[in-house]
């Protein structure tokens, strides 16, 4: 009797451990981060800045400092310069990656250096990248000889010092630098490819681009997804090229969101609209995630369907 | 506080003999031999008790500065343990972390000076008047110098690098006859040393061939540093930016004016100077690329000094540019950032730290900081510097005159709390108005604007109170005796 009441309890005990294995790791996380996000939260309804006095005596605001914040255009400029960088930087690191993975995905000699070749940028410290691209793209530097020698004509192009081509600049360097990144997303994507629809089209006689546009495409679009909204948040929040290289200059060209906040927080010593800029930041991030999240889930719907349609991988 | 004052004639007597006799005194004698100062610091620190002291400054600072913190180890007890290695321009931002945790920590700070109305606010500094007076130390410094240090009637600082701009002037290109008539042919009067903004740009312009590897102009532009070029332009014009009631006055004549001869370097600047520091800039003076300048005074050590130089010689040195926008003919340097060493009021080593801070900024202690075999960053800021032969012999005797006479007329950038962010936004908009992103017009106005906002965050009355020891900084007199 007893063994059958243990046996029956069993279950249930199980499902307690399983949950609190879950829920233990969740709490402690919780623990590890709510004081610095409540901390966060005190320091926007508040109006403090260091030089002022002390945090806890602070003059309560509401929501004043969000409100100073959102009328404030510098801060729409910064989102501005953010969206726009990250949006041409996303396209140009998935266009790479793309490119790349595709030309991986099918094993050759070499392929191994092939493949730790391009993934160095990723490993590379982003302040280091800056500093050396400062010294390799001066007027008289190392990339306009370059240039100079291929194009035959002399290459005067001063890359940090005109604001459409400074930005430019730490675009193509965030390309450089995250292009290893959307590689290695889309490589595993291809290769998670199941080898028989391709293998059929080619039976039927299908062209290398009907096969990738009709076959390989649709079926990696949530992957594709995935790495241009992850790719598109780490670069919203780029700041160590940016800073290194150019601290928000020419003039403002390069003041995107994260060097403004830096500015407010750490220069100007205004935490409370630090604080603020940074809850509005993050709350643009989480509606990009549920947004990705969205429509990542359509995708998988569509994949359903195609593969529940009867006679479908027959 | 006594003002020191150097007439001209003074100093070169007094340069001229120590010319003379330094090197055989030199030989038989040690530069750093302490003196009585010395020895009063050494005894107060030895009543204050053994301590190791911790400190925030930037190695290549501090190397020049060891020697003399193992010195007082050895015959105090009291020394630099270690050192938090950051930029001088990282240390404003960690020194106010520090304000925010109330940290006894860290004993002492190597930082821009102009941070002391800030770090005063936020309650981090100690007032170093009560230490100065027990030993007899007086900051000995030209003119108003001294009160680049003071905030509110208090000392806060003890300085280490002096930083004052002065005008550079290719000496070989200005004195060529060719040249001479050239210029006079064209602008229809003689090709002599500038005395005011208008001056220096045709010189500049006469000289600016950047086919040949020869900029005309080697200032400054970049958004971090070309605001410091701008305030020598607005002092000169009779500008200050706040009125008594701390209204914003940029957005005034002598602030157009300012703007227009800080646009007009353009032309004669190089194309890269938008996002060029001192790495870059540094250079273009050393290795004969520029002919003509405003720069900090350390650049006259290293043209003068360094093996690498390929201009040794071959530059004329001054009081920078002056302005008759007023007016009268006003000259205006500016000193920034002035290094100098704080003390954090919250450490149980504060009078220890003090001690040491004095112990470093004695004369013969000084000397041997700013004559370093490696210079890094410290410049002459001590009155007993203009004179010394040891000083001399590494900047030379004419940019040693140049320097004793900006010491009289020298400025501080915004000496307020809130200093950074005053100057960073002034400099955004310059910078913006320099790359035609908005116009000089417009970039006054909008600074303007953004200063209200900060000044009534900060709050008038406190602001009234600091203005006070920004004019007290301010200099007296319009031309150097």
């Amino acid at each position: 009797m007893a063994n059958a009441q243990t046996i029956a309890r069993k279950p249930g005990r199980g499902l307690l451990v399983f949950k609190w294995t879950l829920l233990g790791p969740l709490f402690g996380l919780l623990l590890f981060i709510l004081p610095a996000f409540l901390l966060q939260l005190y320091f926007s309804f508040h109006s403090w800045t260091i030089y002022l006095g002390s945090w806890w005596d602070a003059e309560f605001a509401g929501l004043g400092v969000f409100r100073d914040v959102l009328t404030d255009s510098r801060f729409w400029w910064a989102a501005l310069r953010s969206l726009i960088f990250a949006s041409l930087s996303t396209l140009g690191c998935f266009v790479a990656g793309f490119a790349l993975a595709m030309a991986m995905h099918r094993p050759f000699r070499g392929h191994s250096l092939f493949y730790a070749v391009f993934i160095l940028p990723m490993l590379t410290v982003p302040v280091v990248i800056a500093y050396t691209f400062e010294m390799l793209l001066f007027q008289r530097g190392p990339i306009n000889g370059i240039l100079s020698t291929i194009l035959m004509t002399n290459v005067n192009v001063t890359w940090l010092a005109q604001p459409p081509i400074a930005v430019f600049t730490v675009i193509m360097l965030e390309i450089w630098n995250w292009t290893p990144f959307v590689f290695i997303i889309m490589l595993a994507g291809l290769s998670s490819l199941p080898p028989e629809l391709d293998e059929a089209a080619q039976v039927l006689g299908a062209s290398r681009w009907r096969i990738f546009s009709e076959v390989q495409l649709p079926l990696l679009r949530p992957v594709i997804m995935l790495a241009l909204i992850l790719r598109f948040l780490e670069a919203m929040g780029e700041f160590p090229k940016t800073w290194a290289l150019l601290q928000g200059g020419p003039g403002s060209a390069t003041e995107t969101v994260p060097v403004y906040l830096f500015l407010t927080t750490w220069q100007y010593f205004h935490i409370s609209r630090g604080a603020a800029m940074s809850y509005l930041v993050l709350i643009f991030m989480i509606l990009i995630v549920l947004l990705g999240i969205r429509l990542l889930r359509r995708e998988k719907q569509t994949i359903d369907a195609i593969h529940a349609k009867p006679g479908a991988g027959e | 506080m006594k003002k020191a004052r150097l007439s001209r004639r003074s100093f070169l007597k007094g340069a001229m003999a120590t010319a003379v006799t330094g090197p055989w005194v030199l030989r038989f004698r040690g530069v750093a031999e302490a003196g009585p100062l010395e020895d009063r610091i050494i005894a107060a620190a030895k009543k204050a008790g053994p301590a190791d002291l911790n400190g925030m400054i930037w190695s290549l600072y501090y190397r020049n500065m060891k020697r003399l913190s193992d010195e007082f180890k050895e015959k105090a007890g009291v020394g630099v343990k270690d050192i938090q290695d950051l930029s001088i321009f990282v240390i404003p931002q960690r020194a106010m972390a520090e304000a925010v945790s109330r940290s006894p920590k860290i004993d002492f700070f190597h930082i821009d000076s102009n941070m002391i109305p800030s770090l005063a606010s936020a309650g981090l500094i100690e007032p170093l008047d009560g230490y100065m007076a027990e030993v007899g130390y007086k900051l000995e410094m030209l003119a108003n110098f001294p009160s680049f240090m003071k905030y509110k009637g208090k000392t806060y600082g003890i300085p280490t690098d002096g930083n004052v701009h002065i005008q550079y002037v290719r000496k070989d290109l200005a004195e060529n006859p060719e040249e001479q008539k050239k210029f006079s042919d064209k602008y229809g009067k003689p090709l002599a040393f500038p005395k005011t903004w208008e001056d220096s740009l045709q010189i500049a312009e006469h000289f600016h061939r950047p086919d040949k590897n020869l900029l005309g102009y080697a200032g400054l532009r970049n958004r971090a540093n070309g605001v410091t070029w701008w305030y020598m332009n607005f002092y000169s014009a009779g500008g200050f930016p706040f009125n008594d009631d701390l209204e914003p006055t940029i957005n005034t004549p002598a602030g157009e004016y300012a703007m227009d001869i800080y646009l007009r370097h353009k032309k004669v600047s190089h194309p890269e100077a938008p996002n060029w520091g001192t790495p870059q800039m540094i250079p273009q003076f050393t290795q004969g690329n520029a002919a003509t300048g405003q720069y900090w005074d350390g650049t006259a050590r290293q043209i003068e000094s360094d093996p690498k130089s390929k201009v040794k010689g071959k530059f004329l040195y001054g009081i920078v540019p002056g302005s008759t926008f007023s007016g009268k003919l006003v000259h205006r340097s500016i000193s920034s950032p002035l290094a100098a060493v704080l003390v954090n009021r919250y450490s149980p080593r504060k009078r220890q730290a003090a001690l040491m801070t004095l112990y470093w900024g004695t004369l013969s202690n000084s000397i041997e900081i700013v004559t370093h075999p490696t210079w890094v960053f410290h410049d002459p800021w001590h009155a007993g510097h203009m004179t010394h032969p040891k000083v001399i012999e590494r900047y030379s005797a004419p940019a040693m005159d140049a320097i004793a006479k900006s010491m009289q007329i020298t400025t501080p950038p915004i000496y307020l709390t809130g200093h950074i962010e005053f100057q960073d936004v002034l400099g955004k908009h310059i910078a913006e108005a320099y790359i035609g992103q908005i116009t000089a017009k417009q970039a006054l106005t909008q600074t303007e604007a953004a200063w209200r906002k900060l000044i009534a965050q900060i709050g008038k009355a406190r602001l009234k109170e600091d203005l006070v020891s920004y004019k007290a900084a301010m200099p007296t007199v319009d031309l150097p005796s």
